[in-house]
């Protein structure tokens, strides 16, 4: 039944070609879009995985800070739960560090004399406790303490990512919802024009003792192959996409560069085309009755 | 009492052995009309009956019954051995296997040839290419059309398409063959040519009912005759 059912499908396919080329092209075009949706969602969640190991809260410290201040501050940074490790950073060592980060353009510094900087703590948090409302806390708790002149951790910066973290996901989820319940709808609407169009075919089938696995495969068929070419597309377009982000934009943008594409996860748009394909072309002859 | 029990049984046995087609007490309606009236009637494994009445009679509904393309509204209808009216869903295409039908409109796929037409029933019953290439031949042999087998149904004659719906429903083999005016297209040569091609089957042992208004088609062929006339059976003779 099965090869026979392939014939089937295969000389619908290329007698129906415009119908199914035109399936093919709005499926890949709905493929792609939601790929990229992915692949931004995908880039900010490893950015913001990446964000914990980078993110540390500094303390700057007032002038002339006794012992037992600083060892209280210490302390209280250390017994925290969401803290990482504790460094103390003399304002010696936070000069060296600054010139040697200022390389060529180190000879700013000479006109200043008397070293302007402050000493400071370095808090690294776990990177589970790495979230705005974390670095709120304990900013609060350490403004608190008797001489802390200053606390700085990119709030605005933490904040506005995970932010877009957050947004992208929603709408990103959002966005794959109705682009499936769309590109099922371009392949419902095919197999369902093709099954109207072969209606006296298929009245005939059942008249001469065909059973409903028999009908139905061929459309099916078809659907898997109408979503498979499309995945196949989409796959075809989102790798040339990024090799063009790549290559191209990324010489004007060089934060392009950083994009990742996850080859394994794209991998899998053709099966995903199929399987779309496929419950398309099933919902689409529906039950059939004799 | 008791020889005419044993009696009585061996001839329930011996009646649904033989009994291909049995209608009791079968009516039919649509939208109020009454297009078959409470039919009663029997055909016996290996018979070649006539069905005959006006256009409108109830000719095609009566075959449409068989085959199960309708249900009745009111008795009982038993083919090959099947309660109709007992039959699940999944057991309508079973039936139909044993069903060969010459439809009146032919009902032939017009995207693929002849050989794919006729070989249409056996597809769906599941037989290989080899076996299939060899029993398509022999029907389009048995209906005279072996050297049209690659041609499109587009292209044949009426009489021609008949042959091909014909050679469709015999190529399986089916313990049942209804045709519904199958000489309705053809001139009196083809027709009779056809007539004996259904006797050729019929001799096979095939059941075969054939409705049909063509009086020349069952005229001395000494077989059973159903009358049909608005719905009713009228009567029942020899032809």
């Amino acid at each position: 039944m099965f090869p026979y059912a392939f014939r089937i499908a295969a000389r619908s396919i290329v007698h129906e070609k415009w119908i199914n080329l035109l399936s093919i092209l709005t499926m890949a075009a709905g493929l792609l879009f939601t790929s990229i949706i992915i692949l931004s969602v995908y880039n900010i969640d490893v950015a913001t995985k990446r964000l914990p190991e980078k993110f540390s809260m500094m303390l700057y410290l007032n002038d002339n800070l006794s012992q037992e201040e600083l060892k209280n501050i210490m302390n209280t940074a250390r017994k925290d739960g969401a803290v990482e490790t504790v460094k103390y950073i003399s304002k010696d060592e936070a000069l060296k560090e600054l010139e040697i980060s200022l390389k060529d353009i180190k000879y700013v510094l000479d006109g200043l004399g008397e070293n302007p900087l402050a000493d400071s703590i370095e808090v690294k948090l776990k990177n589970e406790a790495v979230r705005p409302e974390t670095a709120k806390r304990l900013a609060a708790k350490f403004r608190g303490l008797e001489g802390i002149g200053g606390i700085e951790y990119g709030e605005k910066f933490l904040s506005s990512i995970y932010s877009i973290e957050v947004g992208m996901k929603t709408i990103g989820i959002i966005f794959i919802m109705i682009m499936s319940a769309g590109m099922i709808f371009v392949c419902y609407s095919t197999v369902k024009i093709l099954f109207y169009r072969k209606n006296q075919e298929i009245e005939t089938y059942k008249l001469l003792g065909a059973k409903k696995g028999f009908i139905r495969a061929p459309f099916i068929i078809e659907g898997a192959v109408i979503g498979l070419g499309a995945g196949l597309l989409s796959f075809i377009g989102i790798l040339s996409l990024y090799y063009a982000t790549i290559f191209r934009l990324s010489l004007t943008i060089p934060l392009f560069k950083a994009i990742v594409f996850p080859t394994d996860i794209a991998i899998f748009l053709p099966l995903v085309g199929l399987i779309i394909g496929m419950v398309g072309g099933a919902i689409a002859i529906g039950r059939i009755k004799y | 009492m008791y020889h005419s029990s044993i009696n009585f049984l061996l001839f329930t046995f011996h009646f649904s052995l033989n009994i291909m087609i049995h209608f009791h007490d079968v009516s039919k309606h649509y939208n109020n009309q009454t297009a078959i009236r409470k039919i009663t009637f029997s055909i016996e494994k290996g018979e070649m009956v006539f069905l005959t009445g006006p256009s409108g009679s109830g000719k095609t509904t009566l075959l449409k019954l068989t085959y199960l393309a309708e249900k009745p509204d009111e008795g009982n209808i038993s083919v090959a051995g099947w309660e109709i009216n007992k039959l699940k869903e999944s057991k309508i295409p079973l039936l139909r296997r044993n069903i060969g039908v010459v439809f009146q409109d032919f009902r032939l796929l017009y995207n693929r040839d002849v050989f794919e037409n006729v070989g249409l029933a056996l597809r769906i019953r599941g037989v290989g290419d080899k076996e299939l290439k060899t029993r398509v031949f022999d029907a389009l042999k048995l209906v005279n059309l072996r050297h049209r087998s690659d041609s499109y149904p587009g292209s044949l004659s009426g009489g021609e398409q008949q042959k091909v719906a014909i050679a469709r429903a015999i190529v399986a083999e089916p313990l049942i063959i209804l045709a519904d005016e199958p000489t309705g297209n053809v001139d009196p040569d083809t027709s009779a040519g056809i007539i004996r091609t259904f006797k050729d089957i019929n001799a096979r042992g095939a059941t075969i009912l054939i409705a049909t208004h063509d009086r020349e088609l069952f005229r001395n062929t000494g077989r059973r005759l159903l009358r049909l006339d608005n719905g009713d059976l009228v009567g029942e003779e020899i032809a």
